[in-house]
């Protein structure tokens, strides 16, 4: 019988802001366990909310393979490797004053803005080994900052957001960063309809498409995707990874549910153009002949299943204004996008900024986009770029065709 | 016994909460699980600042909440603050579910109820990935606060959810069905459903065209009036979002005419299914609230700070996804309420337009989504040909005044999956419903 013993311990600080004032602070600490064993091709899986028995858990998991939920893998062999990133950002009681004075300061800049959400401080460390002689360990600390902004008098739930994410808090950076978006926001920009690049965050074009890349349904022949595993089939310029790195992945756990480590801690779906992968699990990938990448995700007390971390779109170029020369649309909030089963993609564009030569220069009215699934992973994909200063964050462009709601 | 401190408001919210989940996919068995967790979420407020903290440890809470009290400051007045003020005291127990609690159920008749239908997905040769689910969900809630409330319920909801990835000759299409209850029993004798839920969507594959986008009449049955109730005007109604930008009073006016006259939108914790909601989480009693009253904003939902803030009553609308997090202002059932139509009478003036029966996803702001699943042409007043459409959007407010015909029939929908998402509280469970509702123009993509 092999095993494995998964320890996880999330621990969080959170702040609220209302109308530009922290009003809450919620600590939250919670720690899992989890055991697996695996005995003549089935898995057993017990779990626990709290510190973990593993002695009880193992004989609860050994109990568990009695349902005879077949998974005929191994775990992983030897390899011990620990990741930290652990270095405090902000001392815990100096928190709520460092974000006062912080907020204080964004709602002069800002004045049309009023701000509320959360602010949040996030520490966890996973723990797994295995009896195949693995160890593994991730720390990981960041910062958040979510913001959504109302623009006084708009009568809108909210009509932008002010987001970042890192590793480390550096107010200036920060309020320089949204402070060129305000300076955008209040500057009213029109775009005739036609044919743009759209910039945005990868999952927000790619999201709905995410599903032809599970192994499952590739395998089964229904994915737009199936049978062209190794061949060319979008642009030179796409590669597409899961990013488990936590050097742009702040705070992200290096190893997937199951143990494995991808090359460069972010498996990759797309090299070049190349299909090179799909979403699995070892079970999925063993089942079906596909490689097994190392996304795989659990819940504590669950059999492993099919996980995504982030896209990572490697970067093709130094700057937007490399990336995007002359105008660009920037979709910064689009929410409700889909695609039809043959793939054709449509949505909505709630807040856009009208972007020339990588420069923010105004707000633009409610947008449409839409595109198809090898167009835009295709001839029409132009490449991605960091999103300096959020840590880690890809932006990709896209050729699309753009019309006004 | 729990011991409060006065100078300060404290509330304790206990859940605990036991699941099932058991999955088929291609005919064999993925998971089988039945977690049981308990947790409790704690608050205490000096009038200044809320704090929170969140355990698994439910055995000592005290320790939990002293220091709580050690980081907040006494406030010889919080009885007087007004969102204490506003908190309602009650002392009750409900118990719908003793004698029929899904926990009492073997894990084996679950499996075997599941399985009794699985091979339903297969009887057509497009089907290339059946997947089958049962979930269940059994949850006994406390919830005490320091100026005496002690309210004890239950809740329950179980269902079935099947999914089935469609291939053939080129052709692509997910298909999905499922029934959510409160009942194990709700889930008996549901083959032939089932079925015709299967054979509706393989020919839908075969038979569906692209939809030639434009602006059309448009027909939503009682499932996608129920997300368009919820996303278009829903969220809108959650008044925390009115606490940061003070022109947001006179924006929201209630008496200010929102809609079309024949629109009255509705919002109730107290309809069985998966958004009961008896008492919230802060202990206020569930009340039905209209949201739209014959095309007028009528009211909107709060807890007790927004309440406050606002100089308005509670409505029992503050939840949390769990006790990992403090309740914020959300919806339970909301609906569109009937008016007087057949659905023959509905599309009948309509000579070309679709009808949404099934959607994958909404969303709202303002402008709203729905992305279909199943919509169908209608041609000259009759349902004609299965149609692809991705999304069809519009402004809210301009398609809340174009709402012009309502069936008498409304249909009140629970699930098993999904739920409702805002900001960092994913998947909390609603109920949603409506007649069917005819909207005489929308973009349609």
């Amino acid at each position: 019988m092999e095993k494995e013993f998964i320890k996880k311990t999330e621990h969080s600080v959170t702040l609220n802001v209302t109308a530009g004032k922290i009003d809450s602070f919620r600590e939250l600490e919670k720690t899992t366990g989890t055991v697996r064993v695996y005995e003549n091709g089935l898995i057993g899986v017990a779990g626990c909310l709290g510190e973990p028995d593993e002695e009880k858990l193992t004989e609860q998991a050994k109990e568990a393979l009695g349902f005879g939920i077949p998974y005929p893998c191994r775990p992983e062999g030897a390899l011990e490797l620990e990741k930290h990133q652990d270095e405090e950002i902000i001392p815990i009681p100096a928190f709520i004053p460092t974000m006062q004075a912080f907020l204080d300061r964004l709602g002069e800049l800002c004045p049309r803005f009023a701000l509320s959400h959360k602010i949040r401080l996030e520490d966890d460390r996973t723990e797994y080994r295995n009896s195949a002689g693995r160890r593994l360990v991730s720390t990981g600390r960041s910062i958040s900052v979510e913001l959504l902004a109302q623009d006084r008098g708009s009568g809108n739930l909210f009509d932008t957001f002010l987001v970042w994410g890192g590793d480390h808090f550096d107010a200036d950076e920060l309020l320089s960063y949204f402070k060129m978006q305000y300076d955008a926001f209040c500057t009213p920009a029109d775009l005739a309809p036609g044919r743009y690049p759209v910039v945005a965050q990868a999952e927000s074009l790619y999201g709905s498409f995410m599903q032809h890349f599970v192994g499952d349904l590739y395998a089964a022949g229904a994915s737009l995707l199936s049978g062209k595993l190794g061949e060319k089939v979008f642009s030179d310029k796409l590669t597409i990874r899961d990013d488990m790195n936590p050097s742009t992945a702040c705070g992200t756990c290096f190893f997937d549910a199951e143990g494995c480590v991808a090359e460069d801690c972010r498996p990759v779906f797309v090299k070049n153009g190349v299909l090179t992968g799909l979403v699995t699990t070892k079970k999925t990938a063993e089942q079906y002949g596909l490689p097994n990448l190392g996304s795989a995700d659990a819940p504590y007390d669950g059999v492993p299943g099919i996980g995504f971390h982030r896209l990572y779109p490697e970067p093709t170029a130094q700057s937007l204004k490399d990336l995007v020369p002359g105008k660009a649309v920037l979709a910064v909030v689009s929410s409700g996008g889909d695609a039809t089963p043959d793939g054709h993609f449509a949505a909505p564009v709630q807040m856009a900024y009208l972007l020339e030569d990588g420069v923010l220069k105004g707000r633009l009215p409610q947008l449409n986009i839409s595109g198809d699934f090898f167009g835009m992973f295709g001839k029409d994909y132009l490449g991605a770029v960091h999103n300096d200063p959020v840590e880690g964050e890809m932006l990709i462009a896209v050729k699309m065709d753009v019309d006004k709601i | 016994m729990i011991q409060f401190r006065d100078g300060f408001y404290a509330d304790i919210r206990i859940e605990d909460r036991s699941r099932t989940v058991i999955s088929y996919k291609a005919g064999a068995l993925e998971e089988m699980r039945n977690r049981r967790e308990r947790q409790a979420f704690l608050r205490v407020y000096d009038g200044n600042l809320w704090y929170y903290a969140s355990v698994t440890d439910v055995d000592h809470l005290q320790k939990t909440l002293d220091g709580l009290y050690a980081a907040a400051s006494e406030n010889p007045r919080i009885l007087g603050d007004p969102v204490v003020r506003r908190f309602e005291k009650n002392r009750d127990s409900i118990s719908n579910f003793a004698d029929c609690s899904v926990r009492d159920v073997p894990l084996k008749e679950k499996q075997a109820l599941l399985l009794s239908y699985l091979p339903l997905l297969e009887e057509d040769s497009c089907v290339a990935l059946p997947e089958g689910h049962y979930l269940d969900r059994n949850s006994q809630f406390r919830f005490l606060s320091s100026l005496g409330a002690d309210i004890a319920y239950d809740y329950q909801t179980c269902g079935l959810a099947f999914s089935f990835s469609m291939a053939e000759g080129g052709k692509k299409f997910s298909g999905h069905w499922q029934k959510g209850g409160t009942r194990f029993d709700d889930l008996q004798g549901l083959t032939e459903a089932i079925r015709g839920a299967v054979r509706e969507q393989t020919y839908f594959l075969r038979n569906s065209v692209p939809v030639e986008a434009g602006k059309y009449p448009v027909v939503l049955s009682p499932e996608a009036a129920g997300v368009f109730a919820h996303e278009s005007f829903g969220h809108k109604s959650e008044s925390d979002f009115m606490l940061s930008d003070e022109s947001m009073k006179d924006e929201w006016q209630l008496g200010k005419a929102v809609g079309s006259p024949i629109l009255s939108i509705a919002e109730c914790g107290s309809v069985p299914g998966s958004g009961f909601v008896p008492y919230d989480d802060e202990g206020t009693k569930a009340r039905r609230n209209y949201l739209i009253k014959n095309g007028v904003l009528a009211g909107r939902l709060h807890s007790a700070a927004t309440a406050a803030a606002l100089d308005e009553g509670l409505t029992g609308n503050a939840r949390a996804i769990d006790c990992t997090f403090e309740p914020i202002v959300r919806m339970t059932t909301t609906y569109i309420e009937g008016g007087g139509l057949s659905f023959d009478e509905l599309i009948a003036p309509i000579e070309k337009g679709y009808y949404i029966k099934t959607i994958r996803h909404g969303s709202g702001m303002s402008t709203f989504t729905i992305a279909p699943a199943l919509a169908y042409e209608i041609a000259d007043g009759k349902l004609g040909r299965p149609v692809q459409i991705s999304v069809i959007t519009g402004s809210v407010f301009e398609t809340l005044g174009l709402i012009d015909g309502l069936t008498k029939d409304v249909e009140l929908l629970s699930f098993v999956t999904g739920g409702c998402g805002k900001m960092e509280q994913m998947g909390l469970p609603v109920g949603f419903g409506g007649p069917y509702v005819r909207i005489s123009s929308m973009n349609v993509q």
